[in-house]
């Protein structure tokens, strides 16, 4: 039912960097922590990637232009130098947030800066083997937002591994849930950045099987092989809908501290995939 | 006049006559049931353990050791056993103000059913509401309720960003809100290409960008009261969730206390504690907090559960926080902490609804206890509160529990002086304490006592679970109970004193390796405590053999006699002779108490030495002047001298001064004698006679020495066997004596005569010379006067 994973033979290196995306948000802070923990486990290359949005700085150029506060509602006047100030402190400030974060174990990191759009500049920089690590929301989560659109872009164009870092309830006892389907490929690779999650984490794991999907005894031993993991260390468990609802519950009964799975599977081919992103509080790495 | 015949062997002791008990060993014998002799005390106990009126607590008064703890303890634990057991009483939490814990009457032994109960609840909420929480059930509701509630909260936000779009205007966002911008093809355009846009256009762009932004504004002010909505939604869903959950295990509580409205009205307030505080217990892997789940704990106070009857404390540390009960702290981090259920009831608690038992001495020498005692009594309910409190020492934060209302009845213990003393001083004394139950010390020494008195002996016995006494311990013990009560017709009620001679009498008797107590083995105690505190008198009595101290038992000597004294050191006293001098010579009628002079005499001594003076005076002197200059002394006496036993003595010695008739050294004095020169009791008689008879006996063969007595003290002799052996064998006698002259006499050999009609005493007799002696110092006063006065007016006239 999967692939073996290609790097099974030597699990302590990984072959491409992690990319967070820093944007000044806090959410993009957590993300980098994130990040950093990952790369401080594999070993890779942190790459901070700060976007100064081209249409940001544009709508800041019009002689009407004024700022609405997110919390307040306020409208004030928004300036071009005011923004371009703005964006030089919020780079800085990630640097320095990058340096410090990266500095803790001694890894290498970098920082890119570039102005234009977000999503074409980060598509730009990742590579296929990249690891893309990202704030499920960036600025808009103050007024509500649970999924920034810079998010769903990502998860939709990205030809790498993406990381939708959220902030979720510490569980001691929590495990990672990956979602397999029919898509042979699409699952090796789930299973693949599954077994890097478990690494270092030591949790169990849950197979979480679409509604067509079965696994055999000896499928499901080949499983907890590739992932490194005790045959007691995992658990089968079939989804009866693909509605969000359905799945966040079925998540939270099995205490899921990650999802992991694929683009191509159908919980994200689906009409409802943004709905399912946005009802799931939890990280979700998806996979090629 | 005839002289007073010396006393048999019969009179200075009174023997237990053995056929008077009935039995071989106290094994034969059954216990008492009441204590014997001690009937005032009973009818007090019986009459202020039943009386139901306020301030009826009883004070049980006698000496020490008399055996009042386990008189009254036994007399209590009788009486309580036939009545009702009291209830339980127990603390909880007081939702309403947690700074004053509640407290809850129950029946007796319901009070662990209670706090067994509120501890399972307590369990079942640990695990019943965070299960609730985490149910599907729930889960899914609070789901769709925040989703609900994002949506609305978007929605606002995504039709601004679909009518912007609409109009070819981007909203943006930007790291504190939002901003719009004309936009083409998703992208903003370029400001230097708006530029090129037509008035027109520019204005329709600027005014549809001004009216997205006062929506917006408006949108995002509603959303701080939509995320109360939330809240306020989510809160009630939290409270039906509990409500639901709760319903079930306090309604059957609800059902089994029913017949409690305290606490049914408690079971309430829980469940709207728990409805408050909900949330509290979402955390389904730690659990709701601990200090949450303590407030439904129940401190049970008072467990009345195994008491039967009414109970019968006694506090042997009767301080305030003993008696009223404590706050306790637990020590957090360095922190003091304290909650209702580190509330610890005192013994006025456990004794509420029976009798509690307290030592006086001790309860008035602990800070503050005997103020909280009559403030509990005077109230009716206790209070617990800290000591430091009372004192005003503390201002912090600290519980008040509410006070337990209390029916207790308090018997003290303690000696008739605190009792006096505090009838005196205390004014809310006798308001509380109106039962006196007063002790006896000695009991009747009579025909009928024997057989109670053995019973008595055989209780204890039994009691010390010590070998069975034989009859003639027995009978050595109730006539050494005579002697410590220093009376012929009466025994000692003194408990400990009994009880410790009956076990000394069983250790000798275990160290003869005896099956029973025998009267040698009661003999060997005496001696043994006799031997022990013997000490000093040994090395008093090595003084006199020595003749470091000067006593003389032979021989006459003029205005010298031997007083008799006693010493009580400890528990333990003996008696000593003392000499006594005097000197006379002619003056006005002057006694010199040189003792009172010295600062050396009480009181009643120097009220004994004017008597005496006074008697001369009268006696001697008529309706004259008495011409004496005298003085009286104790040798080698520095330790003080009080009383008024040696007056007779004092009274012989000064006679023997005056007249110059010596008095026979082998005979001792003691007595007290009035104006009229009649003689008169005095105590300590036994000691002193044993005191003399040593002192004689260490000085060579006791032969033809004697005390002389006053015959008052006769019926107060139980002398020492070896004191009855001389005087059965005639070589030491002992002389009741009634009047002065009879000591006169049989000190001096000479009849002291009585006066004839005209005041004049025979020829040769002693009072004759006395008289005699007498007028010569008036003489001689007067010639003196004459003298000094005929100076006087000679050197006036050569004035």
């Amino acid at each position: 039912m999967t692939d073996r994973p290609a790097d099974q033979a030597d699990p302590g290196t990984t072959t491409g960097r992690v990319l967070v995306l820093l944007d000044g948000s806090r959410m993009s802070y957590a993300a980098l922590q994130a990040a950093v923990g990952i790369a401080a486990n594999t070993g890779a290359d942190v790459l901070g990637v700060f976007v100064e949005e081209l249409n940001q700085l544009r709508s800041a150029g019009y002689g009407f232009a004024r700022e609405v506060g997110g919390s307040s509602g306020i409208s004030r006047p928004l300036a071009a130098g005011d923004v371009e100030q703005r964006m030089q402190r919020l780079a800085s400030e990630a640097r320095r947030a990058l340096a410090g974060a990266v500095a803790s174990y001694g890894g290498r990191q970098s920082l890119s800066v570039a102005r234009g759009h977000v999503i074409d500049e980060v598509l730009a920089l990742a590579g296929p083997q990249d690891l893309l690590v990202l704030g499920r929301v960036g600025w808009s989560s103050e007024p509500g937002a649970r999924l920034g659109s810079t998010a769903k872009g990502l998860v939709r164009r990205s030809r790498g591994r993406v990381l939708l870092w959220c902030e979720s309830r510490a569980e001691p006892l929590g495990r990672v849930v990956v979602f397999l389907n029919d898509h042979h490929g699409a699952n090796g690779r789930a299973v693949q950045a599954t077994a890097e999650v478990v690494r270092h984490s030591h949790r169990p794991v849950t197979l979480l099987l679409g509604a067509d999907s079965t696994v055999s005894a000896d499928d499901l031993k080949g499983v907890a092989q590739d992932l490194g993991i005790q045959e007691s260390e995992l658990r089968v468990r079939s989804l009866p809908s693909t509605d969000p609802a359905v799945v966040a519950g079925i998540l939270r009964q099995e205490r899921a501290v990650e999802l992991v799975l694929s683009r191509e599977c159908t919980l994200l081919q689906e009409p409802g995939a943004e709905r399912l992103l946005v009802a799931l509080n939890l990280p979700v790495t998806v996979t090629p | 006049m005839p002289l007073p015949t010396p006393l048999t062997g019969d009179q200075v002791y009174h023997v237990c006559p053995e056929n008077k008990l009935d039995f071989v060993t106290t094994d034969d014998v059954q216990d008492l049931d009441q204590p014997y002799g001690q009937d005032r005390v009973l009818r007090a106990l019986e009459f202020g353990a039943g009386i139901r009126a306020e301030g009826f607590n009883l004070f049980v008064l006698g000496p020490s050791g008399a055996g009042k703890h386990e008189l009254v303890e036994r007399f209590l634990s009788l009486n309580a056993a036939r009545q009702p057991v009291p209830p339980d009483w127990c603390h909880v939490y007081n939702f309403r103000f947690s700074d004053r814990p509640g407290a809850i009457q129950l029946p007796a032994g319901q009070g662990q059913q209670f706090k067994k109960d509120m501890s399972e609840l307590a369990e079942e909420l640990r695990t019943a509401i965070p299960a609730a929480f985490e149910s599907e059930e729930y889960q899914a509701r609070l789901q769709e309720l925040q989703e609900e509630m994002a949506k609305r909260q978007h929605q606002g936000l995504f039709e601004i960003q679909e009518e912007a779009n609409r109009n070819n205007i981007a909203m943006i966002t930007t790291p504190a809100g939002f901003t719009f911008a004309p936009m083409r093809k998703g992208e903003v355009i370029d400001p230097e290409e708006y530029k090129n846009f037509s008035d027109e256009e520019k204005q329709l762009v600027e005014s549809k960008v001004e009216e997205l932004q006062k929506k917006l504004q408006q949108t995002i002010q509603q959303i701080p009261r939509m995320r109360k909505e939330v809240r306020e939604r989510v809160h009630a869903l939290n409270e039906e969730m509990v409500q639901l959950t709760l319903g079930g295990p306090i309604g059957e509580l609800r059902g089994k206390w029913s017949h409690l409205p305290d606490i049914v009205d408690y079971l309430d307030a829980v469940r709207e504690d728990v409805v408050e505080h909900a949330e509290a217990f979402q955390d389904g892997d730690n659990g709701p907090p601990a200090g949450l789940l303590a407030r439904y704990k129940v401190n049970l106070l008072v467990d009345n559960a195994e008491t039967v009857g009414a109970p019968v404390i006694y506090e042997d540390l009767p301080n305030h926080q003993h008696l009223a009960g404590q706050i306790e702290h637990r020590a957090r981090q360095g922190n003091l902490y304290t909650d209702f259920t580190l509330i610890r009831g005192g013994s006025m608690h456990r004794a509420n609804g029976g009798y509690l038992i307290i030592d006086a001495r001790r309860v008035l020498t602990q800070p503050m206890a005997w103020e909280s005692l009559k403030r509990i009594l005077s109230s009716g309910e206790i209070r617990i509160e800290s000591l430091e409190r009372l004192y005003g020492l503390v201002s912090t934060v600290s519980l008040q529990p509410e006070p337990i209302p209390v029916s207790v009845k308090v018997v003290l213990l303690g000696d008739r002086m605190l009792y006096y003393l505090l009838s005196h001083y205390d004014p809310d004394f006798l308001d509380l304490f109106k039962v006196e139950a007063d002790f006896e010390d000695d009991l009747d020494r009579n025909e009928e006592c024997y057989e109670l008195y053995a019973r008595m002996i055989a209780t204890m016995a039994r009691g010390l679970k010590m070998r069975p006494l034989e009859r003639s311990a027995v009978a050595r013990l109730i006539e050494h109970a005579s002697r410590l009560a220093a009376d012929q017709r009466k025994l000692t009620a003194h408990d400990r004193v009994l009880r410790d001679i009956l076990s000394e009498a069983d250790h000798w008797a275990g160290q003869a390796g005896a099956d029973t107590v025998e009267a040698s083995h009661l003999q060997q105690a005496i001696d043994e405590r006799e031997y022990r505190a013997s000490r000093v008198r040994e090395r008093s009595r090595e003084q006199i053999s020595r003749g470091v101290v000067m006593i003389a038992t032979t021989g006459e000597e003029v205005a010298q006699v031997n007083g008799l004294s006693v010493l009580r050191l400890g528990a333990s006293m003996f008696g000593q002779p003392t000499r006594i001098t005097a000197t006379a010579r002619p003056g006005k009628g002057q006694v010199v108490d040189i003792e009172r002079e010295a600062k050396l005499g009480g009181p009643i001594h120097s009220k004994a030495v004017m008597i005496l003076s006074r008697f001369l005076a009268s006696r001697y002197a008529g309706d004259g002047e008495l011409s004496l200059s005298a003085s009286l002394a104790f040798e080698q006496s520095y330790g003080g001298v009080e009383g008024d036993s040696a007056s007779v003595a004092e009274t012989c010695v000064l006679l023997s001064a005056i007249s110059r008739v010596p008095i026979k050294q082998a005979f001792a004095v003691t007595g007290s004698m009035n104006q009229h020169g009649e003689v008169q009791a005095v105590g300590g008689v036994n000691e002193k006679i044993e005191g003399f008879f040593d002192v004689c006996k260490e000085a060579g063969d006791v032969r033809g020495q004697g005390v002389l007595l006053p015959a008052s003290n006769v019926e107060h002799l139980m002398l020492r066997a070896d004191v009855r052996q001389a005087i059965a064998e005639d070589r030491f006698r002992i002389y009741p004596i009634s009047s002065i002259n009879e000591a006169i006499e049989l000190l001096t050999g000479l009849e002291p005569g009585e006066p004839d009609s005209n005041g004049e005493f025979p020829e040769n007799s002693f009072n004759h010379r006395v008289a005699e002696r007498l007028e010569k110092f008036a003489e001689a006063s007067k010639k003196r006067d004459e003298n000094g006065e005929a100076n006087s007016s000679g050197g006036k006239d050569r004035d």
